[in-house]
């Protein structure tokens, strides 16, 4: 199989990795780069599990190839947060019931956060709008759409200090 | 099998890579991605056009707005210059499958994959929108309207051409336009119905009209028809009921098992057409 | 009941902060040394007989490392269903599976598979075994298929053509005299779509042969002690050499994994066992949504019988269901159907037959409400009918006729608690039910209110067998491990149980760790299904913690010289009641034990009884008359679940289920063509709601405890769909005039009804 090196900044550190021509951005993150929080719910763009950010815009990183990250910033759930600090979606996710199976939680996560980046005082229409296209089947959203008003709260009181 | 992917900086270099091996334009890469895993396109290089700062430009020049091969629906939606100047493109664009699929698929990528419902054609063919064609024999110009060759063929060969960018007038005061849109579900679906209006009023009479619809049709189909009835008419309940009772000949939707079948949407299309040219009269007479 | 203080609170879910850093494992994430990648062939016929396969080509292709179907796989019949472990006698279960057959029943149907070092590779090999198939008649509903003309799907059948497992018949009363009695009989027929359960993560195994030939299964299993005997029993291995586990996460659940729906475990393990090397298979989308169970489709028949003063004197039904290929749980599916349709409103005379039929498509089996959903479509949509003909308000029938303690009913177990008089009148106040019919009737947009009842169980028994184990084991420092054999596919099982554990112990949450979902870890537990991981697996939760409890306040006693009644646990600490100053900190009585040589370890052992979970659910709705299209504006769902040990999961269950009630009602269904393949087959073309079209929600919990469980605890996790649709439906009619007897309801069925309503 023909490869050739991705170069990325993913998660805020260069990292450099082998991956095929035809290999998507999911392929590379989660086979050649072991990042499994990234998820693969239909691998056609239809569910939004595999969202990701890219230069700042949430992307389906199931239909994304790989090699179109070259030079890209890449960020994923795995890099948003830590144990002692996690990213106030996070906090906000965990505290008001968002997550149930949680295999949609990443990806809805990082669509959430290429809103707040972005827009801090989102309007409840915007918040739907942006994870419209991340199927979650388990908790009807409510708590969802919940957990990212209060995260753009915490987000704007952290950014008012 | 893929064995190159590359990414030139210049509409040339673009043209010089697809000369060498069996190449293909890739700008989002949504539904190529798609074919190629399927099996169903057999591509040896990927030229991505992302590259190219000239395909990444909204801009109007002398009245006429251009949009670039690169840029996204997500772009269109968003700018301040279509919201203001061509409202129907910004609409159709954001009805598009979701926002993660609007924010890695381009507006030109989506026409030239010729699905007969493509929002942004739609809207597009409504403004009169041409497309700035390069290849090996220079550049030419031809009319969104006329890219479809049939459903998912577009006249585009892009393993040798590539569309630059997409120009249409930008719309003017006495101008009004409508997207409207029927679908099964808020996002992440293709329409059942949708429909583009421009009109240009001259007072409290229609100057003239172009009505577009899908998919009831292989590809966007204009109400020439309806468009030539209403030429001249006042603007009033009657001449929009009249109207959208009109497109139905040209409309011949058909039955789909995932969409609704012929018969429900040709009903339904007259609803919809009524919805466009009311928001569309109520902008123009802004 | 006495005051608590972990129970009822919203703790911090166990599983939640690694989930919301991406760090939680599920079974696509793993990968291990020499992991081989599995692929299956799949019938592109509903129905034929293999006549030829032959497998070299594909052997041959480099990268290929096993390559299975019938000739080289256990000619072991089973049911992928965990029914088959715990279906209880004289009642046999219905084995008409294996691994890979000579026969193909769908589209779909799983024909051979390939292991190989990558999934490019397997894609390739599968490509290059040849088949030679002959096609065979096939029959797609299931009145066709119970004609004579119909094609045999497993042989004669016998209770009648294509009938799997027994016919269910349910009586009480006289139901001839019953409607005898009646001054007007209202009898309608409605139909049922397929649908599907689409949780986001697919059916997937990763099975894994040890050189002592111990078989490790990572699966997305709702039920991994079942799927171990399932496996072992394919495979001829003692259970104690097969060991099935959740990894320990499962995306979603639903019912499609009760036991091994799609069988990418035995194959799985089929692979393994040739290559012997781990195989890893994950089905894709497509794979998962036309080869793994669906929601039953069918028809439900209701007959009532009713005095002029709206009085319920004679109900019979009739259920039918699409079995499918294959019967899966198509044998208990009707029993559920009937019993649960029947014990809503209390009705001296009552009646039920029911059964599926065998047809090409894919197999129907469990999907949350397990038949009931279907019950109450029929069941809510008539009573609405019947409440219209009589003049009365749909509110007051229900009241008027609704179960109540103590009442009579079809099943073997008592009604002790119903909070749903409480249910219907705090959803009313919510929904506004006053200005139902008084809101202004824009000229193409109708808005419009309806209602929905319904109830549900808190465990299998008696469609199943159930019983649950648990262990408890208290650490030498005070901390506690849980071992429960029940996975926790989102629903907050862990979280609960590990509340009801420190709770009865008296020692703080973060004390406790669960290990579960594991059959080398935990002892026997039916699993994760049935709303009843809170009631049963929680039963045996408790008592384990009594148990261990006891033995503690034993050692305590004497060491503390006090009787062992007058001491209790609390904040971690062993204390006399009624002389509070006397206390020993559980830590010092552990370790203390522990240099004597003991341990604290509770053992639960429990046969839970069972009880009803209430729930009225709302729905305000706005028809776009020139479209058809429908809009949900607001649901509510008042539930009493008994008692709330964790109201926020209560809650988030209670959304989930209405999102995929407004599916069920308005846009989900999977249909076929007249070549047996699906038309749905991805999220792309099956409708299930996104994040926009979901409507205000609003979960009302009402906790009428219930005395079978030591909280109070009734089911929940099913509940938030039983009643979605025909309180949509019933608000559609509300809106419009007209009544809808199929779901979903489509604007185009919406729009057709209007004009012929126009046209009359
Ligand atoms: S996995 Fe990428 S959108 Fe579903
Ligand atoms: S939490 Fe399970 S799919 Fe969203």
């Amino acid at each position: 199989m023909a490869k050739t090196v991705l170069k990325m900044i993913l998660n805020g550190k260069p990292v450099e990795r082998l991956v095929s021509f035809d290999d998507t951005l999911l392929d590379a993150l989660r086979e050649d780069l072991g990042l499994t929080g990234t998820k693969k719910g239909c691998g056609k763009g239809e569910c939004g599990a595999c969202t990701i950010i890219m230069n700042g815009k949430a992307v389906n990183s199931c239909i994304v190839p790989a090699l179109q990250a070259m030079d890209a910033a890449v960020e994923t759930i795995e890099g948003i947060g830590t144990v002692e600090k996690l990213h106030p979606l996070q906090e906000t996710f965990v505290d008001y019931g968002a997550i149930q199976c949680g295999f949609c939680t990443p990806g809805m996560i990082m669509s959430a956060k290429a809103l707040l980046d972005k827009n801090v005082v989102p309007s409840r229409e915007e918040i739907k709008e942006a994870i419209a296209g991340n199927v979650c089947r388990c908790t009807g959203y409510l708590k969802i759409e919940e957990a990212i008003m209060a995260a753009a709260e915490m987000m704007q009181s952290q950014q008012g200090k | 099998m893929l064995k190159d992917y590359v990414q030139p900086k210049t509409v040339d270099g673009v043209l010089a890579s697809l000369r060498q091996g069996n190449a293909r334009i890739i700008a989002g890469g949504t539904d190529l991605m798609l074919d190629m895993k399927a099996g169903k396109t057999e591509v040896e290089k990927l030229v991505d056009i992302n590259c190219v700062d000239s395909l990444k430009k909204i801009e109007i020049v002398d009245g006429s707005i251009i949009i670039g091969a690169a840029v996204t629906h997500q772009e269109v939606a968003t700018s301040k210059l279509i919201q203001e100047k061509a409202p129907v493109l910004a609409k159709a664009c954001r009805t598009v499958g979701s926002l993660q699929i609007r924010n890695t698929g381009t507006m030109v990528g989506n026409v030239i994959n010729a699905q007969p419902a493509a929002d942004a054609a739609v809207a597009l063919i409504a403004l009169g929108a041409v497309a700035e064609i390069f290849d090996e024999n220079g550049i030419s110009y031809l009319p969104v309207e006329e890219l479809y060759l049939g459903v998912g063929q577009s006249k585009i060969d892009s393993s040798k051409q590539l569309v630059t960018s997409i120009k249409f007038p930008s719309l003017q005061s006495g101008q009004g336009s409508a997207f409207v849109r029927l679908a099964q579900r808020g996002a992440l679906a293709l329409p059942m119905l949708n429909v583009s209006v421009v009109v240009t009023l001259s007072g409290d009479k229609v100057d003239w009209l172009r009505l577009v619809m899908a998919p009831v049709a292989p590809k966007p189909v204009r109400a020439t028809e309806a468009e030539k009835m209403i030429q001249g008419k006042q603007v009033n309940e009657e001449t929009i009921i009249a109207t959208a009772n009109a497109v139905a000949s040209q409309a011949n939707p058909r039955d789909s098992a995932l969409r609704g079948s012929g018969e429900y949407r040709k009903s339904v299309l007259q609803t919809l057409v009524k919805r466009g040219l009311i928001e569309a009269f109520a902008e123009a007479q802004k | 009941m006495k005051k608590t203080s972990i129970v009822g609170k919203n703790v911090r879910k166990l599983d939640s902060v690694e989930k919301a850093m991406g760090a939680a494992t599920f079974t696509t994430d793993i990968s291990l040394p020499h992991m081989l990648y599995g692929k299956v062939l799949r019938s592109p016929y509903p129905h034929a007989k293999i006549i030829n396969i032959d497998t070299s080509e594909a052997e041959k292709h480099p990268g290929v490392e096993a390559v299975v179907c019938y000739k080289n796989t256990p000619r072991v019949k089973f049911n992928t269903s965990a029914t088959s472990t715990f279906t209880i006698p004289p009642l046999q279960p219905v084995e008409d599976q294996y691994v890979f057959d000579s026969v193909v029943r769908y589209v779909g149907d799983e024909v051979a598979a390939v292991a190989a070092e990558s999934m490019e590779i397997a894609e390739q090999a599968i490509k290059l075994i040849k088949v030679e198939y002959e096609e065979l008649p096939a029959v797609f509903d299931p009145l066709e298929a119970m004609k004579t003309e119909a094609p045999l799907l497993h042989g004669q059948c016998k209770e009648g053509r294509n009938i799997p497992g027994e016919k269910i018949h349910m009586e009480m009363g006289d139901v001839e005299k019953g409607f005898e009695e009646a001054d007007e009989v209202f009898e309608h027929t409605f139909k049922l779509p397929v649908q599907k359960q689409a949780q986001m993560e697919t059916q997937a195994a990763v099975a894994k042969v040890g050189v002592d030939g111990r078989v490790t299964i990572w699966s997305t299993t709702q039920t991994p002690h079942p799927s171990q005997r399932i496996l072992a029993t394919i495979f001829g291995l003692p259970y104690s050499k097969v060991r099935v586990l959740n990894p320990p996460y499962i995306g979603g659940g639903f019912g499609v994994r009760i036991g091994l729906s799609a069988k990418a475990e035995p194959i799985a393990m089929a692979l393994a066992m040739q290559a012997k090397k781990p195989v890893k298979v994950v089905y894709d989308r497509k794979e998962d949504f036309i080869a793994s169970d669906t929601r039953h489709s069918g028809y439900v028949t209701v007959k009532t019988g009713v005095k002029k003063d709206g009085t319920f004197t004679a109900r019979k039904m009739r259920g039918l269901l699409n079995a499918g290929a294959y019967c899966s749980w198509s044998a208990e599916t009707p029993g559920v159907l009937g019993a649960m349709g029947l014990s809503v409103y209390r009705c001296a005379n009552q009646m039920y037959d029911g059964h599926s039929v065998y047809t090409n498509t894919t197999p129907g089996g469990a999907m949350r409400g397990f038949g009931n959903p279907q019950a109450m479509f029929a069941i809510e949509s008539q009573v609405d009918i019947i409440a219209e003909k009589l003049g009365l308000d749909p509110l007051d029938i229900r009241m008027k006729n609704m179960m109540k303690p103590g009442d009579q009913w079809v099943l073997p177990y008592k009604c002790q608690s119903s909070g749903l008089e409480e249910c219907i009148k705090k959803g009313a106040a919510a929904i506004n039910w006053d200005c139902r019919g008084k809101v202004e009737k824009g000229s193409t947009k109708k808005r419009g209110i309806g209602v929905g009842i319904g109830s549900h169980v808190s465990n299998a028994w008696p469609f199943c067998g159930d019983y649950s184990n648990a262990y408890i084991t208290i650490h030498q420092d005070g901390s506690v491990l849980l071992a429960t054999g029940v996975p926790d596919m989102g629903t907050g099982t862990i979280t609960t149980l590990a509340q009801m554990a420190a709770e009865t112990l008296g020692i703080s949450f973060d004390k406790v760790s669960v290990t579960f979902a594991d059959t080398e870890s935990t002892p026997f537990d039916i699993g994760s299904h049935a709303s009843r991981t809170c009631y049963a697996s929680g039963i045996a939760v408790v008592a384990a913690a009594n148990d261990a409890k006891k033995q503690i306040l034993q050692y305590a006693a004497k060491k503390m010289e006090v009787e062992e009644e007058e001491l209790q646990i609390e904040n971690n600490n062993v204390l006399a009641i009624n002389n509070p100053e006397k206390q020993l900190p559980l830590n010092k009585v552990a370790v203390d034990a522990h240099l004597e040589g003991q341990q604290f370890i509770g053992v639960g052992k429990i046969v839970p009884e069972n009880a009803p979970p209430w729930l009225a659910h709302f729905a305000e709705v706005e028809v776009d008359t020139e479209t058809g299209k429908v809009k949900v504006v607001k649901l509510v769902a008042a539930h009493d679940v008994g008692k709330a040990i964790h109201p926020q999961i209560v809650e988030g269950q209670l959304h989930g289920g209405l999102a995929q009630g407004i599916g069920y009602a308005l846009s989900e269904e999977i249909k076929y063509n007249d070549k047996g393949q699906q038309l749905n087959d991805g999220f792309h073309k099956y409708m299930l709601p996104t994040a926009v079209d979901i409507p205000e929600l609003e979960a009302i919990i009402v906790e009428a405890a219930e005395p079978s469980h030591p909280f109070g605890v009734k089911g929940v996790g099913e509940t938030g769909l039983v009643a979605t649709a025909p309180a949509i439906a019933n608000a559609i009619f509300n809106a419009i005039g007209i009544r809808f007897f199929e779901i979903p309801i489509t604007e185009e069925k919406v729009y057709k009804a209007l004009l012929n309503k126009e046209n009359e």
